[in-house]
C-alpha cells in the first residue's frame, strides 16, 4: 500500500526534483510492472567500474565502501537508510515523502540536515551591479547597488566534497538524462574523467585521488554542479543567497544594510581561509581553516575552491550596458586556494567561467529554501528514536 | 693657531665627472651623472649600483612577441617571489626595480591586463634586485628588463637597430622565451615562426665558443595557459604537437633548454568597449606556473 503512495507523490511532483525522486523508484522495476524498458533501468543503475591501476582510494574512504542497493528491492526503509547515507536529506524531507518515514527516520534526516546545511534567515542584500569591474583599490565599482530580498533557505554547510560526488557517480548520475539539463544532453560523454569514466576531470577510473575523500570536488562544470544538486533534492545557491550566507546583512533603521566584507568581519586575515600563500597550494579538506566560519555557521566561503552559482556573470559598462561578449559564463564567488589578492576573496567579489570549464579550483555547494521543506509545526511531532516500524504517517492515526 | 676645516675640493669633482661611466649593458662610456646611457638608453643607475658590488649583475630577459604577456610574467613573478619567504627570494633595490610589479599588479586589481610596453628603450621597465637562492651561498644581483615586444623583433628583422636588445642579448646568463600557448592551440603558426625567428637569432649571436648560447639555459613558457590547460599537463608535448619547427630547433641549437606552461588569469573575458572596441579582461588572478621557468634559469646559471 505504501508503495502506491509512493508512487502517487512521485508523479505528483512536477520538475527536476520529482524526477530525481522518480528515478531512486526506477530501481524497483517489480514496482513498476515493467512499465520502464530494462535497459533504461540497466544503464540507470550502471556503477562506475573499480580502479585498475590509476588512484586508488584508502580503504576507510567512503568511496572504497560505496553503498550496495538494497536486495530486498521492496523495502522502502532500506530506500531511505540509502537515501541517508547518500545525504540526499533533502528530498526525504519533501512534504511529499515525509510520511513514509518512520519516527526514526524523521529524527535521523532532520539530524542530518542540520549537520549538512545551515539556515540563512530571509532579509534583504545588497547586489553590486557589475561586481567584477574593481575600481583603484580593487573593491566593486558599484555602479549601482541592487536590493534583493531573499527567502529563508537552507545553504550546505561545506562545499560537496568528492565523497559525496562519489555517490552521485556511483548511483548513475550521469545517466540520469531527468536531473540534466536538456541543453548539455549532447555534451553528457564529455563529462569524463582522466581515464574516461563519467566523472570529475581530475578522477581516474571513476574514483577521486586517494585521501581526498573529504576535499572539495573540483573538476566539474556548471551542468554537474546542477545536476548533482538535483540528484541530492537541491539546487545551485543564487548570488543573492550567496552573498547573504557570508555577509550575513543587518538592517539598522535609517542606515544602509550593514554587509560583511568577509565572513568574520572587515579585514582579510589569511589565517582564516585557505588562498595563496596561506595554505599548501592545493585543495584541503573542508572542514579546515574553521575560523572563516560565517555567522551562520556555513564554513569555507572563502578560499579553498570557487563555488559556482546559479547565475549568469555579467560585466556591465559604466553606463549599465552590457560588456561582456555573448559567452555562457556563469558566476562564481569566493576564490580558491591559488587565489593572489585579497580584493578578489570578498563576499562581494564575483568571478566567472564558461559553464563547460571543469578547472582544478572550482567546486560547489548546494542550497534548499526553507519553504520546500516540511515545517516542524506542520503537525509531525519529533519523538524520541523507535524502531523502524511503524511508519509515522501510521503512529499519526 | 691652526684650525681644522673641511673644504670641498671641487676640482676633484669635476675631475671625477670627467671619468667615463660604463653602460652596464653595452659599455659604452658616459658622462657619470647621466640618466640613460647615450648609446642604448639603458639605466645608469644600473651601472652606478653594479659599481659597488664586487661580482658583476646576472642578466635575464623576458622574450616574445608583442601582447604574449612578457610584463604580466614578469610583474607577476617579482610580486610573487617578492612577498613570500620562500627559499627563492627577490627584494628590489632602488625604487625603480618596483615599478614594474606595481603597474602590473594595479592593473589586474583592476581587471585589467597593463598597457603594451612603449617601444622606446628609456622608457622600459628595468628591474635590479637581489637574488636569494639555495643555490648560491651569497645574494645574486640581478637585472631584469621588460623589454617591449615590437622593439625586440624589430631588432631580430634587423640587427643592431636596438643596441640596448643587442648588447642585452648578447650577455645575458639566460632567457624566458614566452609563447602565446592560445595562439598555437589555434593553430596559428605565427607563434612558431616568431620564437624560431628569435631562436635563430640568439643562437647566431657572436660569443666565444665556451660561452655561447648553446649553452646558455633558454625557458620556454606557453604563456595564457590557464586557456589551454594541455598545456599544464605536458608542455614539451605540446611544443612537439604544436610548433614542431620550435621544438626542432631547440633540439639542435640549445644543449640547456626546457617548456614550461604559465598562466596568471584564471580566466578571461572579451569586453565590449562603449567606443566598439574590445578587450581582454582577466576575470581573477591566481598564477600557476610562474616561478618554476625563473627556478630552472637559477638551478642552471653557470657558476
Amino acid at each position: 500500500m505504501r508503495s502506491v503512495n509512493l508512487l502517487e507523490w512521485m508523479f505528483a511532483l512536477i520538475g527536476p526534483v520529482g524526477l530525481a525522486c522518480g528515478s531512486v523508484l526506477m530501481k524497483f522495476p517489480e514496482w513498476l510492472g515493467g512499465a520502464f524498458s530494462t535497459s533504461y533501468v540497466a544503464a540507470f543503475s550502471k556503477k562506475a567500474e573499480p580502479a585498475e591501476g590509476g588512484v586508488e582510494t584508502t580503504a576507510e574512504d567512503p568511496a572504497e565502501q560505496a553503498p550496495e542497493w538494497p536486495t530486498d528491492a521492496g523495502s522502502v526503509q532500506s530506500l531511505v537508510d540509502e537515501m541517508l547515507k547518500q545525504s540526499r536529506y533533502a528530498l526525504l524531507l519533501r512534504p511529499q515523502l515525509v510520511e513514509n518515514l518512520t519516527v526514526d527516520q524523521l529524527i535521523r534526516t532532520r539530524a542530518a540536515l542540520s549537520d549538512g546545511m545551515c539556515l540563512v534567515p530571509e532579509g534583504q542584500v545588497v547586489l553590486h551591479r557589475g561586481a567584477g569591474i574593481c575600481d583603484g583599490d580593487g573593491e566593486s565599482a558599484a555602479h549601482g547597488s541592487v536590493p534583493v530580498y531573499v527567502l529563508a533557505f537552507y545553504l550546505d554547510r561545506y562545499p560537496v566534497t568528492n565523497a559525496q560526488f562519489h555517490d552521485f557517480v556511483a548511483s548513475g548520475g550521469y545517466e540520469q538524462m531527468a536531473i540534466w539539463d536538456q541543453e548539455i544532453l549532447p555534451a553528457l560523454l564529455d563529462f569524463v574523467d582522466q581515464t574516461g569514466h563519467p566523472g570529475p576531470r581530475y578522477w581516474h577510473n571513476g574514483r577521486y585521488p586517494r585521501g581526498e575523500n573529504n576535499h572539495p570536488v573540483v573538476g566539474v562544470s556548471w551542468y554537474e554542479a546542477a545536476a548533482f544538486s538535483r540528484w541530492a533534492g537541491k539546487r545551485l545557491v543564487t548570488d543573492a543567497e550567496w552573498i547573504k550566507a557570508g555577509s550575513w546583512p543587518v538592517a539598522l533603521e535609517g542606515h544602509p544594510l550593514l554587509q560583511r566584507r568577509y565572513p568574520w568581519g572587515e579585514a582579510m586575515d589569511r589565517s582564516r581561509a585557505n588562498l595563496w600563500g596561506s595554505g599548501p597550494g592545493r585543495t584541503v579538506s573542508v572542514d579546515q581553516f574553521p575560523g572563516g566560519v560565517s555567522v551562520g555557521g556555513v564554513q569555507q566561503l572563502i578560499g579553498n575552491v570557487w563555488e559556482w552559482t546559479a547565475d549568469a556573470f555579467s560585466l556591465e559598462n559604466s553606463d549599465g550596458s552590457a560588456g561582456l561578449e555573448k559567452t555562457h559564463f556563469k558566476s562564481l564567488r569566493g576564490g580558491a586556494f591559488d587565489t593572489y589578492l585579497d580584493t578578489q576573496a570578498t563576499c562581494h567579489f564575483q568571478s566567472g567561467d564558461r559553464a563547460m570549464a571543469r578547472k582544478h579550483n572550482i567546486g560547489f555547494r548546494s542550497a534548499i529554501n526553507l519553504g520546500d521543506l516540511i515545517k516542524r509545526d506542520n503537525g509531525y511531532e519529533v519523538v524520541p528514536s523507535q524502531p523502524v516500524e511503524p511508519s509515522l504517517a501510521e503512529t499519526q492515526k | 693657531m691652526n684650525r681644522g676645516i673641511a673644504v670641498e675640493l671641487d676640482s676633484f669633482r669635476l675631475a671625477n665627472f670627467g671619468n667615463q661611466m660604463p653602460c652596464l649593458i653595452c659599455e659604452e662610456g658616459n658622462m657619470l651623472d647621466a640618466d640613460t646611457c647615450r648609446n642604448c638608453y639603458a639605466p645608469m643607475i644600473l651601472a652606478h649600483q653594479a659599481q659597488s658590488q664586487s661580482t658583476p649583475p646576472v642578466m635575464f630577459a623576458a622574450l616574445g612577441p608583442s601582447g604574449v604577456g612578457k610584463t604580466v610574467y614578469l610583474g607577476m613573478l617579482l610580486d610573487m617571489l617578492s612577498r613570500q619567504p620562500k627559499q627563492l627570494q627577490l627584494s628590489a633595490r632602488g625604487g625603480f626595480s618596483v615599478t614594474l610589479q606595481q603597474n602590473t599588479l594595479a592593473a589586474l586589481a583592476r581587471l585589467e591586463f597593463p598597457n603594451k610596453t612603449p617601444n622606446e628603450p628609456d622608457r622600459w621597465n628595468w628591474v635590479h634586485c637581489q637574488l636569494r637562492s639555495p643555490k648560491h651561498r651569497h645574494p645574486v644581483e640581478l637585472v631584469l628588463p621588460d623589454i617591449a615586444g615590437e622593439a625586440l623583433f624589430e631588432e631580430v628583422d634587423h640587427p643592431r637597430s636596438y643596441r640596448v636588445i643587442h648588447s642585452m642579448l648578447s650577455r645575458c646568463d639566460g632567457v624566458l622565451v614566452l609563447i602565446d600557448g592560445t595562439k598555437l592551440q589555434s593553430g596559428s603558426l605565427d607563434e612558431d615562426y616568431f620564437t624560431m625567428k628569435l631562436l635563430s637569432h640568439l643562437s647566431e649571436l657572436p660569443k666565444d665558443p665556451k660561452s655561447n648560447w648553446s649553452n646558455r639555459p633558454v625557458a620556454l613558457i606557453f604563456s595564457k595557459a590557464d586557456q589551454c590547460e594541455s598545456c599544464f599537463d605536458d608542455p614539451a608535448g605540446y611544443a612537439q604537437r604544436h610548433a614542431p619547427g620550435l621544438w626542432r630547433v631547440c633540439q639542435q641549437r640549445f644543449r640547456k633548454h626546457r617548456f614550461f606552461a604559465a598562466g596568471v588569469a584564471g580566466a578571461c573575458a572579451t569586453r565590449t568597449l562603449r567606443g566598439g572596441g574590445l578587450q581582454s579582461v582577466p576575470l581573477r588572478i591566481e598564477p600557476r606556473g610562474i616561478v618554476e621557468p625563473f627556478e630552472w634559469l637559477v638551478e642552471n646559471l653557470r657558476t
